[in-house]
């Protein structure tokens, strides 16, 4: 919690021929973060990458085959359902038995197949370069063979009368029109003339004979046999999907792990006679591997614990409670945390659904997002989508409570009036009770946004100590109180002269000197104060002072873009019913009816538009207050993520 | 100089009239400048996303850094009408 997990550096050194063990080992296990060996020159010269163990190669081509399947059956593996683990022992028979059998039937099917597609296209293309001269009743091989006539063919963009003697077919029937000219050789150049001034555009006869509209017919016969082969073979590969996806993921599986392991010692340092590996273990495992690797290798090995130099270095894993790590998702996006930063994703879980439930608080809305998240669920399978679904969920459960107490259902109020402050806009007449309460709303927003940026700058203040040492760390701690100084001193200062609801009334505090009273004068020494404390670390920081101001008011849009949305609600509401199906239930005419339906599609069309900008408005702001306002303050982020090196298998077992 | 011709109605009127401009000017004419400024950055932003994908979170943040500007047009515009 708030912490990355802790992790301990591992040194392994063992003679080689227990490299096969260890690696078996290390994998089961799932836990250790390798560390690739880099020979470096100041490395000793007796240091080596290792080489693959044997076997390696083997799996690696047999991996390909598997893919190669899988691709042309359009198996994606992590996307198959898990039915039941299939025995390793009984996989690697069948990869022995089975796969080459398939493999040759999905080799042929495909070769077959494209063969086929080939076949399509060369008669689609003959069907289209056939279809101008289909206009003329003339046979094909009467275009060509003349020693002393030149035929012309192509498009035109009209009829021309040609003043030779000529034999001439023109058809406007077809796309660009068409014209066939045949004339005598001796007056070539001058018909060639008058066609070019009317936009001819030559083209060729097809290398074929017999008349158009049979040939057409036979081609087109030809494409329509081509399309049901193709569809058969489809239809077969279906089939071959369906009988051994089990299998070929399985098989993918094991191989996969045999490759990773078989390739594991590239990373690792060897010398003639034994290797030498660095990684990372969680805390909590790490007295459990080690163990472990000791036993399966018979004492034949050396681990030490390394101390940890540089944190920059050390792979990132999250510890969060369960219902915060979905969220991991956001930070994900933004950066992984750095091994001694404070971890917010949990802040950020708490927080997120709130800012979302003030921005969407509906029930409708949230109600439809909730129902969405849910339902996604299950057709969604990646991983990184599940996470941003759940933390939907949360977020949708958030706007319900917020839409409870706001009295929001779609737009329109619930049968009790606001619990907290009411956003209820003055559209069509239709406000109850005292209307919106914008003002207030504004100054809450405005307080959340004072209060989260005061917790930005104290994790702030936090991690500056844990990251820098000495001097640094000080004028860092020192920077972060500045920037807290100057920000509650304009405060101070504004509440020492204008009285605000919601907020501390000061202006009644005894005046001290030059019409300035207690508050005041606090709040310029927190300011000055403050200002020296940024400047001390870097002058130049001053010119981002404008930024408390921007940064507090930028909370605002809470409230904004929530208002925004109740206000899009209210209209659609106000047109829909107040306007188009209100008028027509006073006397009910078949019209009437046909508009009333009108008016329920437009009152569908823009919830569903609402709900999506609700939903886009409502997540993209609130992170965007977590990632711009929030995240500026302390995060640096820039963690390397933690992978262990292993696999949970999924559709096989030991 | 006083308009004889009006009714302390209808100056009330106009002032509301005044005040919705406004507010709408507010929202619209910083609509534009938070468009105008994210065109740029959103363009580079997609630029860089499709080159590597890991600088997404920043890109993302970097595009909605205008969104400000027509966040206090939308206070601006809520404060004179309320």
């Amino acid at each position: 919690m708030l912490r990355p997990e802790r992790m301990r550096r591992l040194f392994i050194a063992a003679p080689k021929g227990e490299i096969d063990t260890i690696i078996r080992e290390l994998y089961r296990h799932n836990v250790y973060h390798i560390e690739d060996f880099v020979p470096e020159s100041e490395s000793p010269e007796e240091l080596s990458i290792g080489h693959p163990l044997p076997g390696a190669s083997d799996a690696a081509s047999a991996l390909i085959d598997v893919r190669a399947i899988e691709k042309a059956c359009g198996i994606e593996p992590d996307n198959v359902e898990i039915r039941e683990k299939i025995p390793a022992s009984k996989v690697r028979a069948m990869i022995q038995t089975d796969l080459p059998a398939i493999q040759k039937t999905v080799k042929d099917l495909v070769a077959k197949r494209s063969d086929l597609e080939s076949c399509q296209k060369k008669y689609e293309q003959r069907l289209k370069d056939l279809e101008p001269f289909a206009a003329f009743p003339l046979d094909l091989e009467s275009y060509r063979g003349y020693s002393w006539f030149t035929v012309f063919t192509g498009h035109i963009a009209h009829d021309v009368s040609i003043d030779v003697p000529h034999e001439k077919y023109f058809s406007d029937q077809v796309d660009g029109n068409m014209i066939v000219v045949v004339v005598p050789n001796e007056h070539r150049e001058g018909v060639e003339r008058t066609l070019l001034d009317a936009g001819f555009q030559a083209v060729p006869v097809p290398e074929e004979s017999g008349t158009p509209a049979d040939n057409l017919k036979a081609h087109a016969e030809k494409v329509r046999k081509a399309s049901e082969g193709i569809a058969q073979i489809n239809k077969d590969i279906e089939e071959i999907r369906d009988r051994h996806t089990d299998f070929l993921v399985a098989c993918d599986e094991l191989l996969t792990a045999d490759v990773e392991r078989a390739e594991a010692p590239l990373r690792f340092a060897t010398t003639e006679e034994t290797f030498i590996t660095e990684g990372w273990v969680p805390d909590d495992r790490a007295d459990r591997i080690q163990e472990a690797l000791k036993k399966a290798t018979g004492d034949r090995i050396y681990i030490q614990e390394l101390e940890i130099e540089d944190d920059a270095r050390v792979p990132v894993e999250y510890e969060n409670p369960t219902f915060a790590s979905p969220t991991q998702m956001l930070i994900d996006i933004y950066a992984r945390p750095r091994y001694s930063e404070i971890d917010p994703t949990l802040m950020v879980a708490i927080v997120f659904p709130i800012f979302f439930g003030m921005i969407l608080g509906d029930v409708g809305y949230g109600a439809i997002l909730l129902a969405m998240s849910l339902g996604l669920r299950k057709i969604v399978k990646g991983e990184g989508g599940r996470m941003l679904l759940k933390v939907l969920s949360y977020a949708s459960v958030s706007s319900i409570i917020f839409g409870i107490l706001y009295s929001e259902i779609f737009g329109s109020a619930l049968p009790w009036p606001a619990l907290i402050f009411s956003r209820h806009l003055n559209i069509g007449g239709a406000a109850g009770g005292h209307g919106p309460q914008v003002v207030e709303l504004m100054i809450i927003a405005i307080w959340i946004g004072l209060l989260h940026i005061t917790l930005g700058r104290i994790l702030g203040i936090v991690n500056a100590r844990k990251i820098y040492s000495g001097k640094h760390a000080t004028q860092a701690v020192l920077s972060h109180a500045g920037w807290l100084g100057t920000m509650w001193g304009i405060m101070l200062m504004i509440w020492a002269f204008y009285a605000i609801p919601l907020m501390p009334d000061l202006t009644g505090l005894p005046v001290v000197a030059m019409g300035l009273n207690v508050a005041a004068v606090v709040g310029v020494v927190l300011l000055v104060a403050g200002i020296l404390g940024i400047a001390q670390e870097n002058p130049l920081e001053l010119v981002e002072l404008p930024t408390i101001i921007s940064h507090v008011l930028s909370y605002a849009r809470l409230v904004a873009v929530g208002l925004s949305s109740v206000a899009i609600a209210m209209v659609v509401n106000y047109i829909a019913i107040g306007m188009i199906i209100e008028p027509q239930l006073e006397a009910i005419t078949p019209v009437g009816v046909i508009i009333i339906i009108v008016g329920i599609l437009v009152l569908l069309m823009g919830h569903a538009l609402n709900t999506a900008l609700g939903l886009l408005g409502g997540g993209l702001h609130s992170i965007r207050l977590h990632y711009v306002e929030f995240f500026t303050k302390f995060y640096k982020g820039g963690g390397k993520k933690y992978n262990p090196f292993g696999m949970k298998p999924k559709f096989t077992e030991e | 100089m006083v308009d004889v011709g009006m009714t302390l109605e209808m100056v009330q009127a106009s002032q509301m009239g005044m005040k919705a401009l406004g507010a709408g000017l507010a929202v619209g004419l910083t609509g534009i400048g938070s468009g105008v400024a994210e065109m740029g950055i959103g363009a580079a932003a997609v630029g860089a996303t499709a080159e590597n994908r890991d600088v997404f979170g920043l890109a993302l943040l970097l595009t909605v850094i205008p969104e400000t500007i027509v966040i206090f047009g939308l206070v601006v515009a809520l404060l004179l009408l309320f």
